[in-house]
């Protein structure tokens, strides 16, 4: 049983003095199973947000169900709600605005815990232990947010929101605000929290070389719909949606002899939510376009168990592609040119299963 | 199209508003102990006149009921009558609020003409005789108490140097006024052709006009300066800036962004000093508004004090309307 | 400047070093002895993250170096001239003209109170004297360039009515507009989702080759250098440590920080593990004042990293690295 289920999730937001309604997520379903990472990839405009919102309570929905642990959320039932409370969390992508800045690091990541009424002592030893397993040193505990760098800042975050000992944590493009060094350090660290703590991931990112490393599965929105959804792994070796195509070929990634080079490249900008195409979201951007993606919104294909597509080309899309996953070939190529310089005892060291990560089942 | 929608939307509001303006201050002036019977009637009136005073006046209704019929009176264009001047409410602030009006006005010009460029120029340069001006003019403004300093312009220039005619009212006692038109002396006398008139009631307003002027010419320097900065130092300007646009440039387009506060500023200052400039003018014995309110407070004389709220209220409500569309039109980001 | 060939370059910098005066102390400096030269046509990538000094490096030489920091030395030539020479009216000419800017956030960094026109409009007049109809016809050409549809209507359009990826473009068309020698982006596509940072990137790489501009792409993201820039610097706490043509560099990066940068990217945990090193120690103490700056956060630091200040040495060549012990392939 998944833990998190959510079933044609829409939200509508009512323009100010208008009839109109902006669009902001329509019709997205998906579940998430626990210990499991879910990205939810897109660009601005994409509903990512909106959603993670939604799984929170924070919103209401439109329309849709969001069940989780099989009970339903909403009315009540919130985030907020005690028997809730501690278990669903969220890490936001400005380190700096979530953090009280007249508040020190220790009160901030005590502070959940205060609030489900965790006896003085245990709060104590959960806070250290908290702090320790994001690299925070004890004496870092009394300064201020602003006394510490932005990526320092995000590990408070993550801390706070992990020491409710949570099963779903929302993360809000963790990673976004940070510079490249920070960001791999915070990817690192949610990958070690995971993996001990068995935390299932909502990762809202547009940041694929991230979503790469750190996701089991893929949902690519646009304009609020999933455009497609499934194994990281093979979405990335194998895009079938042309928005796929088009959002993986725009990467560009550290190595200038890896790139996706794709006949399909994406023209314009993401059209407004409030007038939604009729069909196809993407056909007025869609190097592929045909009349019926004009007329009639692609229903749902299953590619294989597990990888779902909305597209009418979507078997083209895939054969005229190069199957190849330019993350992968990137990673290989880095552990040569980067292994290089390494000492042989590091070098031969015993090989981590992160390269695992992106082809685990979940059936 | 959208400005007429939305200007509907705020007419919509004003009476409510009004209403509720007035209710608040109705209950607030009936807090203040006095009663207006003893007040009329003076020390020696007898139990019995003050009672039969009492209910032709009202007073022995339940409160609520004597703001219904205030509120009823005022809906037929009735502030009542003041007991001190025995005079309809409306006939008495005809005359006064159009004083008020006017010497507000210059000195709020005055004070525009004064703050914006030296807070320009504070923002502008870092340093030089400008910035110390402006640093120094700030500081002066802010601490001198206006009365004061009306009195020591009298002393100078009335009763030293001799340079305006006494500070006794709007116009001098022998010089007959223009017909009313619009209430201010200067644009009607003009109107009239009454060139003895105008350069006389000029010559009244200078000194109240300098007092209320170069004081609050501080607080609009004080603002137009920190404004400015906030511009000058914002991500457009140094853009400007690295297009290689003029210094001038630089700052215009800074001082455009800025004007917004200067406006609400200005429109906080005018509201306030309808009322406030009321130890200026019993200074320069006015006869404004104000003074004319604060002798209504004083003497348990509610109709006055409660026409002025009317009156202030609504020339507010004008005012914050103007301030919008002033904003609607220097900034498109509120089309 | 007869005598001046087709390949000299453009903009070149030798020793610029720009230091902010501290009270009762040597004065921080944050460009240390920065040399790089630009030849016509040109795209150099910068790399840094946020504190290296790569914002002051646009601002430097565009000698808008705010207060109270100042340049302590050094010299930057355009076209052969000393900028260093030129009074104040004679910089504003070049600002602009001459040398562009490309910025983040445009739509922060536009004026919100102008139209797209009369932003466009203010560079033209002032830098080239144009009249109106003349000023309307050029903004209409330029927007036309940067790809911009529908322009006779968004010439009219504000600020707060562009899409980010739309207000780049204006800004484009702004740097653009006077045929500038240089241009100067900084971070300037950061803030775009990455399909029309790809456009983006996209036209300005067809509107800098078209013209033989020199580009000078300042970025955090070292992704983009590797697909756009001809060379590539790293900039570590104000001084270039590594830079080289673009496929030797990342095919053989020299110095340790620059690797730590590749790593970042690396899934591989030993290999980040290695180079990025203690994430518990982060980077909380800042770069050491004497010998490398990046000792203290560099794996391969030996004695000699915290005392002997490296020098740029040229490892292959155009390829430089200021490291005592470069890795070696």
């Amino acid at each position: 049983m998944a833990l998190l289920t959510v079933q044609g999730l829409v939200q509508h937001f009512p323009v100010a003095g208008s009839r109109k309604v902006v669009a902001a997520v329509n019709s997205v379903s998906f579940d998430l199973e626990p210990g499991e990472t879910l990205a939810l990839v897109g660009e601005s405009g994409s509903g990512k947000t909106t959603i993670g919102r939604c799984v929170l309570g924070l919103i209401r929905p439109t329309g849709g169900l969001i069940r989780y642990r099989d009970v339903e959320m909403g009315g009540r039932r919130t985030v907020r709600s005690p028997e809730l409370r501690g278990k669903l969390q969220l890490v936001f992508q400005e380190p700096a605005e979530s953090l009280d800045p007249r508040q020190r690091l220790y009160e901030q990541i005590d502070e959940p815990l205060r609030a489900l009424g965790v006896n003085r002592a245990d709060r104590e030893k959960r806070v250290r232990a908290a702090a320790a397993r994001v690299g925070l040193r004890e004496a870092m505990l009394g300064l201020y947010p602003a006394e510490i760098s932005m990526g320092l800042q995000q590990r408070v975050g993550i801390a706070r929101a992990m020491i409710s000992e949570p099963e779903i944590v929302v993360l809000d493009e963790p990673t976004s605000a940070l510079d490249p060094t920070a960001r791999a350090e915070i990817i690192d660290l949610l990958i070690r929290i995971q993996r001990d703590l068995g935390t299932a991931y909502l990762f809202i990112s547009h940041d694929l070389s991230a979503v790469r490393q750190i996701s089991h599965r893929v949902a690519v929105l646009y304009l609020g719909m999933i455009v497609e959804q499934g194994p990281a792994a093979k979405l990335f070796a194998r895009p079938s949606h042309p928005y796929s195509v088009g959002l993986l070929s725009a990467v560009l990634l550290p190595n200038p002899t890896i790139r996706r080079e794709s006949r399909i490249s994406l023209a314009g900008e993401i059209p407004s939510p409030i007038d939604l195409p009729k069909a196809c979201y993407l056909a007025s951007r869609c190097p592929m376009v045909e009349e019926r993606c004009r007329t009639r919104m692609p229903e749902v294909e299953t590619v294989e168990p597990g990888h779902l597509v909305r597209c009418y080309r979507h078997e083209e899309v895939v054969r005229d592609g190069d199957a190849v996953d330019y993350f992968a070939r990137f990673q290989a190529e880095a552990e040569r040119i980067l292994g290089a310089g390494m000492p042989p005892q590091v070098s031969t060291g015993q090989p981590m299963n992160e390269s695992e990560r992106g082809n685990v089942d979940h059936g | 199209m959208q400005l007429l929608a939305y200007l509907g939307r705020r007419l919509l509001f004003v009476a409510p508003q009004l209403v509720g303006i007035l209710l608040v201050s109705f209950f607030l002036l009936k807090l203040i102990p006095g009663d207006p019977a003893v007040m009329m009637l003076g020390p020696f009136a007898t139990d019995d006149g003050l009672a039969r005073l009492r209910a032709e006046l009202g007073l022995d209704r339940s409160l609520l009921e004597q703001f219904l019929i205030y509120l009823g009176n005022v809906l037929q264009g009735d502030l009542g009558t003041s007991w001190q001047t025995t005079l309809p409410v409306t006939t008495d602030l005809a005359q006064r609020f159009p004083a008020t009006l006017e010497l507000v006005t210059l000195a709020l010009l005055l004070a525009l003409a004064i703050g914006v460029p030296l807070g320009v120029a504070g923002a502008r340069y870092k340093k030089g005789l400008l910035r110390t001006t402006a640093d120094y003019y700030g500081l002066f403004a802010g601490a001198l108490p206006d009365f004061w300093f009306g009195l020591v312009l009298i002393f100078l220039f009335y009763t030293t140097w001799a340079l305006v005619p006494a500070p006794l009212g709007r116009l001098d006692f022998v010089i007959l006024p223009p017909p009313e038109i619009t209430g201010s002396l200067l644009i009607d006398s003009t109107l009239a052709g009454n060139w003895q008139a105008l350069r006389n009631a000029a010559g009244h307003l200078v000194l109240p006009v300098l007092t209320l002027g170069l004081i609050n010419a501080g607080p609009i320097l004080k603002m137009t300066q920190s404004t400015m900065e906030r511009m000058l130092e914002s991500d457009f300007s140094r853009y400007a800036e690295m297009c290689g646009l003029p210094e001038r440039v630089v700052a215009r387009k800074a001082l455009r962004n800025a004007l917004p506060s200067v406006v609400t500023i200005v429109s906080v200052l005018y509201g306030f000093l309808i009322g406030g400039a009321v130890l200026v003018e019993i200074v320069f014995s006015w006869g404004g508004a104000g003074q004319y309110a604060v002798g209504g407070v004083l003497n348990a004389d509610l109709n006055p004090v409660m026409g002025f709220v009317l009156y202030s209220a609504i020339l507010s409500l004008v005012i914050y309307l103007i301030v919008d569309l002033i904003y609607f039109a220097i900034d498109p980001r509120t089309r | 400047m007869s005598d001046r060939q087709p390949q000299d370059p453009v903009i070149a910098l030798e020793g610029l070093t720009v230091a902010f005066p501290r009270y009762g102390g040597e004065p921080v400096r944050v460009l240390k002895g920065i040399d790089l030269a630009l030849a016509p046509g040109e795209v150099v990538g910068v790399v840094g993250e946020s504190g290296s000094g790569k914002t002051m490096l646009a601002r430097a030489i565009m000698r808008l170096v705010p207060r109270p920091g100042r340049i302590e030395a050094g010299r930057i030539s355009f076209d052969g001239r000393d900028m260093g020479q030129l009074d104040g009216e004679a910089l504003r000419r070049l600002r602009g003209r001459d040398i562009a800017m490309i910025i983040a956030n445009p739509r922060s960094e536009l004026d919100p109170l102008e139209t797209v026109g009369q932003q466009i409009g203010n560079v033209l007049r002032h830098h080239l004297t144009l009249d109106k109809p003349a000023i309307r016809a050029r903004s209409l050409e330029l927007l036309r360039q940067v790809s911009i549809p529908d322009p006779e209507r968004r010439i009219n359009a504000y600020p707060h009515e562009l899409s980010g990826g739309m207000a780049q473009r204006v800004v484009m068309a702004i740097a653009l507009a006077c045929q500038p020698r240089f241009i100067i982006s900084d971070d300037a596509t950061s803030g775009l989702d990455v399909t029309v940072q790809a456009q983006v990137l996209e036209l300005m790489r067809k509107l800098v080759v078209e013209r033989g501009t020199s580009l000078l792409f300042i970025t955090r993201d070292i992704g983009i250098t590797a697909h756009f820039c001809d060379r590539v610097a790293v900039l570590f706490a104000g001084e270039i440590v590594e830079i080289g043509p673009r496929h030797a560099f990342f095919a053989d990066p020299k110095h340790p920080y620059a690797i730590l940068l590749l790593a970042a990217y690396a899934q591989n945990e030993r290999l980040r593990r290695y180079w990025l090193g203690d994430t518990t120690a982060g980077a909380a103490e800042g770069p050491a004042t004497t010998g490398c700056p990046f000792a203290r956060r560099c794996v391969r630091a030996q004695d000699r990293c915290r005392t002997e200040h490296p020098r740029l040495e040229e490892m292959a060549p155009g390829h430089f690295a200021r490291c005592h012990f470069p890795v070696e392939r």
